[in-house]
């Protein structure tokens, strides 16, 4: 779009870009005549073709900026610590994985890359031995491809003590931190993606209240230490994995005070923490309505798991593999967890089962040597089967797991579960109009017929007995 | 009493000529027997209490989130569905021509100018709209239960299994007028009815268990067998319409999303709609050959 050359700052010397196809070339000469260390508002416009950056420069799109790299290469590279690039969009990336094209890649940092639309891009924004970074308010939506062909919405390689917050992906691979150390990660949100957040080799770093929905696996840690998970929310993501917490060989993590729900299974634990003396803490998280709230491979040990709240899983906890889950402590300080399908009592009134929560589902240990088997849930048949259980306790399996003294009030677990409760009028009105159709038939057809002039309702006289 | 009452079929032909009006006439007596007769009653009650039972239960405590997917609330109506809608039809369906027959009323309906097949669609769609009526006012309750704790299901969901369940209701129904076609005495027709309510709901699916863990049955298989039983069909129908996947289901339900994608809905919906069909058009043939009232 032509635009008004007064909107051009007067301290910018060459000519403007208003005009159709204007080129990157253009505003590589406005860095070329700029000092390092310069803010350079660019003038509003489309630029066409790639742009590598080698000076510590600003560069301020005011966010009515686009640099379309026309669905080659890497649109934007950053080669020089010191630059910021703030408020543009960058667009059409290549898309071949060869060379792993990007919207925006830094090859050495610290870089601050903020309030920038990236989209239609195999991969995002590229952080490569960019320590220090911030990568903030951006936007990052990849390209239409099948799952399989997409590339890493936000990626960071080697760049330690970086932040990344308050970023919005959706439609990409993951959002992936590879051999980065003491990152702050928060307040972002990933959807539509394979792994929310994926940490590999990643140590030392904080990760909170960002929103993971719709993924595959809302946050995957692998082989990474010492990492904080608290208020994040993990919503609905149910891929092939399907987990909303994934922890692999992981040692010395804490998981608190975030919103589980409604993935495929919730929490999986693999072998996590892997290392003798290490420890995982898992407390006050808000676990709800998974499939199967907590997953845990038969080795897995030495996880605190206290005071969270387990409400209405179909399963609230398994095993993955022949085993149980008898190595971790399901108890802290006398103060377990809440299990919605408690069914012991509370004698002393201090809100902690007399009676240790021990889930043995007949079911569901079926399940666990037959998969197939889990087709019949939901049905009457896995009713008689637990009943079955019930009535005949030789065929009860052993417990998955022993909870000493289970809570038998919600815990307070700080976590982000509000939602959004709309719909109800919607479903009154359904209500109403049910219960209005279905007695509008009743009274219409329910009554007797009326007669045809000539004719006179025939009644019987006998009176007999119906037959219920 | 009330069986009898109802017998004011028009004999007048200007009112009621046509096929079409015979079946309505017919329809509506049976409609109007229906309502008025303590089973049918006592099933709507028991279905209204248990849906609102089964709301409350699963909403209680910790409350939904307004969750609009696959929900506990879903699950818990769809376990209930599944225990009695079928049974609810087919007692309904089995009662009905057999109990005629032993009352000695069938006589005296043929002898009215209707043809047996008339007489077969017309008791068939008087029930099933009885039975619909039946349905919808427990789910309305249930609906109202839900919109009043705010949340579980939501609209677009809870009407999908407010039509499948009565698509169910109407194959059972189907089953069940077939007994009764079948069966000399109503407690006959109601006995098998009880029976096929058994195999339907518990037998065929612990005998599919039994084999998929004794046999090791490939998915393929398993599906396969599964949704020839018009519940299961009926329960994936619902989790397909809600969730778009079955996937919830495990492995076999996995391959079958895979496998079929767009297809399996229609799938499922067909194997419901041959359950109605195929025993209907059975039931007018077998009516209409025999010999003896």
């Amino acid at each position: 779009m032509r635009v008004a050359r007064a909107m051009i700052p007067i301290f910018m010397l060459t000519m403007c870009a208003g005009a159709l196809g204007a080129s990157t070339e253009e505003i590589a000469r406005l860095i070329d005549a700029a000092d390092a260390g310069a803010t350079i508002v660019v003038p509003p416009g489309v630029y066409e073709g790639h742009l590598s950056i080698k000076k510590a420069v600003t560069l301020d799109g005011d966010g009515r900026v686009t640099i379309d790299g026309g669905g080659e290469g890497t649109v934007l590279t950053l080669l020089a610590p010191g630059i910021t690039i703030r408020g543009m969009t960058v667009r059409g990336s290549g898309s071949g994985v060869e060379r792993e094209p990007a919207g925006v890649r830094a090859e050495t940092g610290p870089v601050v890359i903020e309030d920038v639309r990236v989209e239609d891009t195999l991969f995002g924004i590229d952080l490569r031995e960019a320590p220090g970074s911030v990568i903030r308010r951006n936007v990052v939506r990849g390209k239409h491809l099948e799952p399989g062909r997409r590339g890493d919405g936000i990626r960071l390689w080697w760049s330690h003590g970086c932040t990344v917050e308050e970023n919005d992906v959706a439609g990409s691979r993951d959002m992936v931190f590879w051999y980065s150390e003491d990152l702050t990660i928060a307040r972002n949100t990933v959807r539509d993606s394979r792994y929310g957040l994926h940490f590999m080799y990643s140590h030392n770093t904080h990760v909170s209240e960002n929103v993971l929905s719709n993924n595959s696996v809302g946050v995957y840690l692998m082989y990474s230490n010492s990492i904080t998970l608290e208020r994040n929310r993990l919503l609905n993501n149910r891929g092939a994995s399907g987990y909303g917490v994934g922890l692999k060989d992981c040692d010395d993590i804490v998981v608190t005070s975030n919103a589980i729900l409604a993935n495929r299974v919730g929490l999986y634990v693999d072998n996590s923490p892997s290392s003798a003396d290490s420890t995982g803490v898992i407390s006050r998280n808000y676990i709800a309505f998974n499939e199967t709230g907590l997953l845990a491979t038969p080795i897995t040990h030495a996880n605190a798991i206290s005071e969270n709240a387990f409400v209405e899983n179909e399963e609230q906890a398994a095993s993955h593999g022949r085993g149980d889950l008898s190595r971790n402590d399901f108890a802290v300080n006398g103060r377990g967890n809440f299990w919605s399908d408690y069914a012991g009592f509370d004698g002393d009134g201090d809100a902690i089962g007399e009676v240790a929560y021990e889930p043995r589902s007949l079911f569901f240990h079926l399940l666990a040597s037959e998969p197939n088997l889990r087709l019949f849930i939901h049905s009457p048949a896995q009713q008689a089967i637990e009943f079955t259980a019930r009535a005949l306790p030789e065929l009860q399996p052993t417990p998955i797991l022993t909870d000493p003294s289970p809570l038998t009030a919600l815990p307070i677990t700080g976590a982000p579960i509000e939602m959004s409760s709309h719909g109800s009028r919607a479903m009154g009105a359904l209500a109403a109009s049910l219960a209005g159709v279905s007695a509008l038939v009743v009274l219409s057809l329910g009554r007797a017929p009326r007669l045809a002039p000539a004719g006179r309702p025939i009644r019987a006289t006998g009176k007999q007995e119906a037959s219920a | 009493m009330s069986m009898l009452s109802s017998v004011s079929i028009k004999t007048n032909r200007r009112s009621y000529s046509g096929f079409g009006a015979s079946v309505a006439a017919l329809a509506r007596r049976e409609f109007r027997d229906a309502l008025s007769s303590r089973w049918f009653i006592l099933f709507t009650i028991a279905f209204a209490v248990l849906t609102i039972g089964v709301s409350f239960v699963s909403l209680s405590g910790v409350g939904s989130h307004g969750f609009s997917g696959f929900s506990k609330t879903s699950a818990g109506l769809l376990n209930l569905i599944m225990l009695i809608v079928p049974l609810m039809a087919l007692i309904a369906g089995a009662g009905t021509i057999a109990g005629e027959r032993e009352r000695g009323t069938l006589v005296y309906l043929l002898s009215q100018p209707v043809s047996r097949t008339e007489v077969v669609l017309g008791k068939y769609v008087g029930l099933a709209c009885a039975l619909c009526c039946s349905l919808c006012l427990g789910f309305a309750v249930s609906a109202a239960v839900i919109a009043w704790r705010a949340g579980g299901v939501g609209v677009a969901a809870f009407s999908l299994l407010i039509a499948t369940t009565c698509a169910l209701a109407l194959a059972m129904l189907a089953v069940g007028l077939l007994l009764s076609i079948i069966s000399r005495r109503a407690n006959v027709a109601v006995g098998l009815g009880l029976f096929v309510w058994l195999v339907a709901v518990f037998a065929s699916d612990l005998g599919l268990m039994a084999g998929t863990v004794l046999f090791r049955l490939r998915v393929q298989d398993v599906f396969a067998l599964a949704i020839v039983n018009p519940l299961q069909a009926f329960k994936m129908a619902v989790i397909v319409g809600m969730n778009a996947s079955l996937d919830v289901l495990g492995p076999v339900g996995a391959y079958a999303t895979q496998s079929f994608g767009s297809a399996l809905p229609w799938m499922l919906w067909s194997v419901i709609v041959l359950w109605t069909v195929i025993p209907l058009s059975l039931g007018v043939v077998l009516f209409a050959r025999k010999g003896s009232i």
